[in-house]
Order: structure tokens, then sequence, then C-alpha cells
């Protein structure tokens, strides 16, 4: 299993240095640390949240409304910000707790009435959506405190804050796909899920818990989204949710479930920062981005369903008599 | 004896059936205890219920003269039950090591896994069970004989007082087989006891000390081994007798299916064999001899590196499988289970998707009635079991599931038909039919190719026999008067 993910990830991996290739001949601003680091700290709101997404499509679900909920936090963590002041630990705690609560309710209704996760979402999606747009009216929120900001600037070792929050994020997924029975526990249901109950897994509280640890995820992104951009917009998430999906899927993840690595996915949240800096970087218009992006998408997958027929095929070697 | 477990008024109803109806008996403390009957039977489903993943709508279970119940299979688990299931609830994504260790280390309650001990409990089990697997390997990459081996490494690593085993030997090969006897035997001695199921009743007279039998969801009675006989053991499970017919052998000239010369590296070498027209062959030899491979490569799926193989004189080159379809040359694969149905449809549709444009009209919508008259002779023919054309394929017997998947390819009517272990987890009655079958089949022109371990079978229903050893074809039998003995010998020692 160890190899064929490693062999998987090395693919990715020299599609993103090929690219980065390209663009560094075109323009050689590219490789500079200074914009690097920018594609990181750019990336590190689709990043956090396409971890969590990557629990769920290892069980074979999969989460439409991340881009919503993403938006409500912002604006939970944004008017609560202005109007009561409190600390950073009180904005990471509201924002974490709103986003777990969020997270919830579509697991409840994934686990408990077995509802599927795309139709759930696409409610939950349009739900959001619509409650943000009540409540906000569109209009943005400006006014975000002075020390906020400052903790957005903060550089550690020369690299911005928001990165290490991908990271301590990455390496806590890491953990518990990998070392914990609740990570097994999200890879055998994604294999086969009666066998997982069979095996003595709980798989109701195990869904609903990958739905609130994306939930968490998804509140943690949030505050980390305002500490960027230091200004609330109730709009900047519409289809932030196909960005974070093809990320995951682009990094290896099988989008019918059982396989997926948190390694994989950081590759491809970067394959697309990579494409996307590069294509400014090189004057290309933006549409050609997302053209380029579904094809890179559609060749990923077939050669991914290729591989797996070609080792089906594969026979048992047999020792022939001479 | 001491009894371990009391099977008190079991009874479960399923929409149309009592897969369980009143049953009650018991299992003593180190025995092994077989558990027969038909396809349908209920088998399975009391299996089920000690495991803790159906609930049973009546009576009760005891353990050490204590009512228990489980809600959740982890409390079967918890109190010593483990299993192999019929259809082997593993995880093909993950590891062979994983697949073996990991409902261990839930039971134990770990949180945080560690994944050298984890290595260590799967070694220790395929050790025990005296077995060659890389317990790094994927599990899907297995061949289905050594998946159910990995069901049973997992069964063995919980320190059970009661050990399952749902059929465990369906697809192992005779040394696998013999491993686990010796297995079974030893836990036996430590004092465990094991619920054995298997349609395979020589093992069943080799493994058991007792041996109780389900018929129709009822019980029928539990027999020492030593005071019953293999005939009236069948009269119990089927309620009448049953023959295992041997008919003649036929003389058939007219060629069908011509393979020349068939190579491929670490495959098979220098395969050269003829199918007539209305001519049952049968090719047997030890499991990994190279049948099912040889049997792949004449369905397209796996393209050999050089001979011929012609059909009705004419050359052909099938490099896919639905280009050895259109061909007219069709193939039933062993591990039905996992690859033959499409989970979640009817019974009704599983038989019928291999022959949609033929129950399509003009407009190239579906003819209701041509496809229920279609689907309603197969059930009929296979005797499967309920005779429901609109339920789930899902929520039949492992054996009924089977049967679906044969008559899928018999309703497809091909030129060639290969079959892979045809009754492999089907039950006596049910058998004979299929063989009958299969035998009216080639009277009506079609070529069949049987691929069976079970020599018996082989010798009951093939008008010639290949023996295949270490992929090569070892000898070829014809006429009435071959023995068990002779076919055996060819399997196992070199060609003199
Ligand atoms: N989920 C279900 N829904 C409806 N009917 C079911 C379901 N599961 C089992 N049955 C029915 O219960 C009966 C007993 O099935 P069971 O699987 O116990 O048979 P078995 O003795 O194990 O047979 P086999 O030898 O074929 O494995 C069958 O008629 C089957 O169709
Ligand atoms: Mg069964």
């Amino acid at each position: 299993m160890k190899s064929i993910f490693k062999k998987k990830e090395m693919g990715i991996l020299s599609i993103v240095i090929l690219i980065s290739i390209l663009i560094t001949l075109k323009n050689s601003v590219f490789l500079t640390p200074g914009n690097l680091l920018d594609i990181l700290k750019n990336n590190t709101v689709p990043g956090i949240v396409a971890l969590g997404m990557l629990l769920v499509i290892i069980t074979g679900g999969i989460d439409v409304s991340v881009g919503a909920m993403v938006a409500a936090v912002t604006v939970i963590v944004g008017t609560f910000m202005v109007n009561f002041g409190g600390n950073l630990l009180l904005a990471f705690l509201v924002g974490c707790l709103s986003g777990i609560i969020l997270g919830v309710i579509n697991g409840f209704f994934i686990a408990r009435m077995k509802i599927p996760a795309i139709v759930v979402t696409l409610g939950t999606m349009s739900i959001f959506n619509g409650t943000i747009l009540y409540f906000t009216n569109g209009s943005w929120i400006t006014n975000i405190p002075e020390w906020f900001i400052n903790f957005g600037r903060i550089r550690l070792i020369g690299i911005p804050i928001q990165v290490f929050f991908w990271l301590g994020a990455a390496l806590l997924t890491f953990f518990i796909l990998k070392y914990t029975r609740i990570g097994r526990g999200i890879y055998a249901i994604g294999g086969n899920p009666e066998a997982a109950t069979r095996a003595g897994f709980k798989k109701d509280k195990l869904i609903i818990f990958i739905w609130a640890y994306l939930g968490f995820l998804v509140g943690l992104a949030a505050v980390v989204h305002t500490s960027i951009v230091r200004q609330v917009d109730p709009n900047a998430f519409l289809g932030f949710e196909l960005t974070v999906i093809a990320a995951v899927v682009l990094g290896g993840a099988n989008i019918m479930g059982g396989e997926g690595s948190v390694f994989g996915t950081f590759l491809g949240v970067i394959m697309l920062a990579v494409i996307n800096n590069g294509l400014i970087l090189a004057w290309i218009p933006t549409f050609w981005q997302q053209i380029i992006v579904g094809v890179i998408i559609l060749i990923a997958v077939s050669i991914d369903v290729i591989q797996n027929k070609r080792r089906e095929r594969a026979m048992a070697k047999i020792d022939v008599e001479e | 004896m001491e009894r371990l477990i009391e099977i008190k008024k079991l009874t479960k109803i399923y929409p149309g059936v009592r897969a369980l109806d009143d049953v009650s008996f018991t299992i003593n403390k180190g025995e092994v205890h077989a558990l027969v009957g038909e396809n349908g039977a209920g088998k399975s489903t009391l299996i089920k219920i000690l495991a803790g993943v159906i609930t049973p709508d009546e009576g009760e279970i005891l353990i050490d003269d204590k009512v228990e119940s489980f809600s959740h299979p982890l409390e079967a688990l918890q109190k010593g039950i483990a299993v192999t299931f019929q259809d082997l609830s593993l995880f093909p994504n993950l590891s062979v090591a994983e697949n073996i260790s990991i409902s261990r280390k839930i039971e134990e309650g770990d949180m945080v896994l560690d994944w050298s001990e984890m290595k260590r409990i799967a070694r220790k089990a395929i050790d025990e069970l005296g077995v060659k697997l890389d317990i790094n390997k994927k599990l899907g990459y297995l061949s289905i004989g050594n998946q159910q081996l990995v069901a049973i490494a997992r069964a063995l690593v919980h320190d059970a007082k009661l050990l399952i085993l749902d059929e465990p030997t369906a697809s192992l090969a005779k040394e696998d087989i013999n491993a686990l006897f010796r297995v079974v035997n030893l836990l036996k001695k430590r004092g465990m006891s094991i619920l054995f199921v298997s349609h395979k009743l020589d093992e069943i007279f080799e493994i058991s000390d007792r041996i109780s039998v389900l018929r129709d969801g009822k019980y029928i009675g539990t027999y020492p081994k030593e005071e019953i006989t293999e005939d009236e053991l069948i009269s119990y499970m089927v309620g009448r007798k049953v023959r295992y017919t041997r008919y003649d052998k036929r003389k058939r000239q007219e060629p069908l299916l011509e393979v020349k010369n068939l190579s491929k590296k670490n495959n098979f070498k220098d395969i050269s064999f003829t199918l007539n027209r209305g001519e049952i062959l049968g090719i047997t030899g030890l499991v990994g001899a190279g049948r099912t491979e040889v049997a792949q490569a004449i369905f397209g799926n796996n393209v050999p590196d050089s001979g011929e193989i012609y059909l009705e004189g004419k050359r052909i080159n099938n490099d896919s499988t639905s280009k050895a379809l259109k061909t007219g040359i069709a193939y039933v694969p062993e591990s039905r289970q996992t690859q033959g149905l499409v989970l979640g449809k009817s019974l009704a549709d599983n038989i019928t998707v291999t022959i949609l444009d033929r129950i399509t009209n003009g407009l190239n919508l579906l003819d209701k009635r041509l496809k229920t008259g279609i689907v309603r002779e197969w059930i009929d023919k296979l005797n499967i079991k309920p005779a429901y054309p609109d339920m789930q394929i899902d929520q039949f017997s492992g054996g009924n599931q089977q049967k679906a998947v044969i008559a899928k390819w018999l309703a497809y009517n091909p030129k060639v038909l290969i079959v892979d272990e045809p009754t492999q987890g089907i039950d006596i009655g049910a058998k004979s039919e299929i063989h009958k079958l299969l035998r009216d089949l080639a009277e009506e022109g079609m070529g069949i190719i049987v691929i069976s371990s079970e020599l018996p079978e082989v010798l009951a229903i093939c008008d010639r026999i290949l023996v295949m050893r270490r992929g090569r074809i070892a000898g070829e039998f014809t006429g009435d008067d071959v023995t068990q003995e002779e076919l055996l010998n060819k399997a196992i020692t070199k060609a003199g």
C-alpha cells in the first residue's frame, strides 16, 4: 500500500516540478523565495480545508458546502471581533467551534439519516449561503481590530504565520490518518463499509467525527483567511469547494473512497497554486487556467484508472515447468 | 462435555422468508461443530446473529449459561466470538497486515496504533496457518484463495472462545485446506470451539465432531459424526435422496475452439487443445497450475506472448473481454461474489445484464414481459431461492448469488462457455441440477470448458479431461474408466 501511494505521489511531484520549470523559463520571478512564500501563504486556506475534504473523500463522501461554511465562519468571527473585541485565542475558539457545529450538522444527516453526502451538503450549502445573505445583505466587514491585523503580519523565521497553521493541520491530519484507530477506520469505511462495522468500527460515530473534523479545519481556515485579507467578504468563497475537491483528487485520492494521503493532497493544492501563479506570471489569460486545470484533472484520473485496470489484469505468477 | 453456547429458539424473518425458524442447539467447549444445509437454509443468518451483525426477531443466545445480546459486532468480538464471513468482509484497499490485525486492535481498545506490533500479529497468524503471504501487499491484489486465507488469519488473532468459519474452504487449494485443518485441530485441543460451514461433505466428515442440519430455516437435528452416514446427512439436508450422476462420455468430432501452442511467461507454456462442438472439456489440476490463466487468455483478459486461437476455424485475437464476448466466448469467473454481481440491483437485473439487447424492442425500450419470462426460466432451471425476481441480489444467500452469476452467463448463450469452479459454494442438490444443465447445453451444441478442482465433478460431467500442472498440460484422459487417482497423480507427479 505504502509503495503505491509513494509512486502516485512521486508522479504528482514530478508534474509539479515540470510545470515549475516551464514557468521559470518564461518568467524567472517565479522561483524567487518571495514568490514561493506568497504561493504558500495564499493557499493556506484551500490547503487546510483540503485536508478535511481528504478525510471525507477517503470515506467515499464529498462536501460541496465547504465554501459556504468558510464564508459563514468568516462572517461569524468577523462580527464577533468587531462587536465584542476579545483576543486571538477567543477568535480561534469561536471560529473552530462554529465550524465544528456546521460540520456536525452535515455529519448528522449523513451518518444518522443515511442521506448521501452530496445531497446533504448541496442542501446545507444553500441554507448556509441563504443565512449569510440574510444577516449580511452581502456587505463587507472592514473594521477588523488592529490586534488581529497585527497577528496576520507575523513572520517566524521569515515565513508568514499562516503557513504554520497549514503545516500544523497537515501534521495533525497525517497523524490521525496513519496512527489512530479513527484514521484507519476512515480508510476501512472507504474500502468496505459493511466490513468496517464487522471488524468492530463504530461507523456512525466515525462519520460524525470526520465531518466535525472537517468543520474544525474549516473554522481554522476561516480565521486564517481573515488574518490574510483583513476583511470579510461574504461572497469570497463562491466556487471554493470546487478548487478544494479538485486539489484532493489531483493529489491522488480516489473519489470512490478508500485511497488518499496528506502528502498527495498537499501536492494537489500546490499544483493548482503553481499553475495559477505561473499563468499569471506568464501573462496568460485566466480562462486558460481553468481549462488547463480541467485537462490536468482528467488526465490524472484517467492515468489512475488505466493503471488500476492493468494491475487488476496482472495474473498470479506461476512457476512454469521447463 | 461442557457447553459453551446455547442457541435458544432463534427466529429471523425477512420479507417473504423465515431465514431462521425457532432454531435451538448447543455448541460444546472444544468441539468442531459443523453446520450444514442447502443454499438459503439459514446458516449465514445464524452466524450473523452470533457475530452481532444482525439481531434476531425472537430467541436468545447463552454464552457460558449467561444470556447475551449484541447490538454491535464489537460486542460479540469482546465476548470471544470471532468470525470468518462467507463474503470475507475484508478491505481491498488496505494491506494484508492491517486486514488481519485491525479488528484485534479495536477489540483491545487501542486509540493509537503501533504498526510494528500490528505487523507482528499478522505475521504470527500467517505463520500459524503455515502459508506464504506477503503481509505488506495490498489485499486487493491477492487471489481470491489468498484473500480467504487472510480472512481466516484475521479470525485467528482474536483469542476467541468460539471461532466461526463460514465456508472458509470455498476457494482454497488442497494444501491450504490441510493447513487450515491442522490449525483447527490445534485450536480444538486448546479448548476452543469451532463452528464450521461447508458444502463439501468430505471436509465435514474429516474435521467435525458433531453436525447440525438446517433446512429452510428450521433445525433438523444434531448428529455425532460417527453415528451418521453421508447419504443420511444429505437426505436430512435436502429432504430427499440425491444421486451424483456420472454421465456417459460422448465422442464429438467437430472442432469449435482450437488452441495452438499458447504460451505466456510466468503463466503457462505450450498449451494446445481442441474443444469440439457439443462437448464438455474438463480442465483440472491443483490450484495455481495455470488453469484460470489459460481461461483468461482465451477470454481476452490475459494476452498471451505467443500462440494462436481459432474459433470455428477462424483465427481470433481477443485482447479484451468485450471482443471475446462478441466472438461468442463467455467466462464465468471463480470469484463470483466479488466480480460477478451488480450489488444493489435486483436478481432479475443481474440475470439479464448480459442480454439487454435481446430483451429490448424496436424502440430500444425494455420488453418487460420478455424479461420476466427469461428470468423466471432461469430461476426455475437453477432453483434459485427464494424465487423473487425483484429482490435485491445482496439479500440472497451466498450460494444463490452464485447461481445468479451462472444464470447470467448461461442466458447469454455463448458458443463457448468457460466456467471456473462452477459449483463452488453450491449445495449438493443444486449441484446436480447445474451438472444436468451443462450437459443439456452441450447437447444443444455449446462447447463448454469446466475448470474444477473437484475431481468427482470433473469425472461426472466431462467428456474429456485435461490435467494441468505447473503451467503445462500434463495429460489428457478420455473414456469412462478414468479414476480420481489417475487424475490426481498426473496433477502432482512429474510427467513420465
Ligand atoms: N438482508 C436480507 N434480506 C432479505 N432476505 C435475506 C437477507 N439476508 C438473507 N436473506 C434470506 O435468508 C435466507 C437464508 O440465507 P442465508 O444466507 O442464511 O443462507 P445460507 O444457509 O448461508 O446459504 P448459502 O449456503 O447459500 O450460503 C435466504 O432465503 C436469504 O435470501
Ligand atoms: Mg451462507
